[in-house]
């Protein structure tokens, strides 16, 4: 179930974007990852790469939740699944956590293609999934809301102990 | 960037070096030519397969099949 999503619009050329996507971390914006390794990279019978990739990440957890959960970790790691199509011009990445699947999932997806008007634009556009111990979150901050006098989403979301990032933030993962 | 496994990272900065060469100037060109990185990636790779095992990081459904061509899809 889509929990967020969103659309970014980069002012370069596919070409250009997809050559800093590859590098993208470090990225300034999510300095919570800290190793990238690929697993596996092949290119397939129509020219597409595919990538596997091992990210680490510090999720910086608040104390608080750490407490709750009744963990100290803070190393996840996720799994990512890249496929470039330098003909078709479309890079796809799918990611998710594989430690920490006790109790969330998290899976994100980008996609990146040319601006359909504009050839010197890209377009990224963003989806990712939390679950929370088999519980859709969408389905939980729903009946949450619904239980509760105040409709602010924002209190909800600090109750969360800052889990999601506020409406506007583009980047997902991992959390803040 | 760090590698998980610390003792590969001299060589996972090497197979980088290669891969975001060939990848900016032959594969986003459409350029089918050899790949040159082939071997920088297998010795790459035994320093992170050993890291992977050493930490006990859960990857399944994942042979170690390097870098290749004609992969099924």
């Amino acid at each position: 179930m889509r929990v967020w999503s969103s659309e970014h619009v980069f002012g370069h050329p596919w070409d250009t974007v997809i050559k800093a996507a590859m590098r993208k971390y470090p990225n300034p914006m999510n300095p919570s990852v800290v190793g990238v390794d690929v697993l596996e990279r092949s290119v397939d019978s129509r020219g597409r790469l595919h990538s596997h990739r091992l990210l680490s990440t510090e999720w910086g957890l608040p104390g608080l939740v750490r407490a709750i959960l009744g963990t100290s970790r803070t190393l996840t790691y996720i799994r990512e699944h890249s496929i470039v199509d330098p003909v078709g011009k479309k890079m796809e990445l799918c990611s998710t956590n594989i430690t920490l699947t006790n109790w969330v999932s998290v899976s994100e997806r980008l996609v990146y293609t040319p601006h359909p008007e504009d050839p010197g634009r890209t377009v990224l556009t963003q989806e990712a999934v939390i679950t929370v111990k088999g519980i859709s979150l969408g389905s939980y901050l729903e009946s949450l809301m619904a239980n509760t006098i105040s409709s602010n989403a924002k209190k909800v979301l600090i109750a969360w102990g800052g889990w999601l990032p506020p409406a506007d933030h583009t980047h997902m993962w991992p959390p803040p | 960037m760090n590698s998980v496994g610390e003792a590969c990272a001299d060589m996972k900065r090497e197979y980088d070096q290669c891969f975001s060469r060939w990848f900016a100037e032959k594969f986003l060109k459409a350029d089918c030519s050899g790949d040159p990185c082939t071997d920088l990636f297998k010795r790459y790779q035994q320093g992170v397969q050993k890291a992977i095992k050493e930490k006990e990081i859960p990857i399944e459904g994942l042979e170690f099949m390097g870098h290749g061509k004609e992969k099924p899809e």
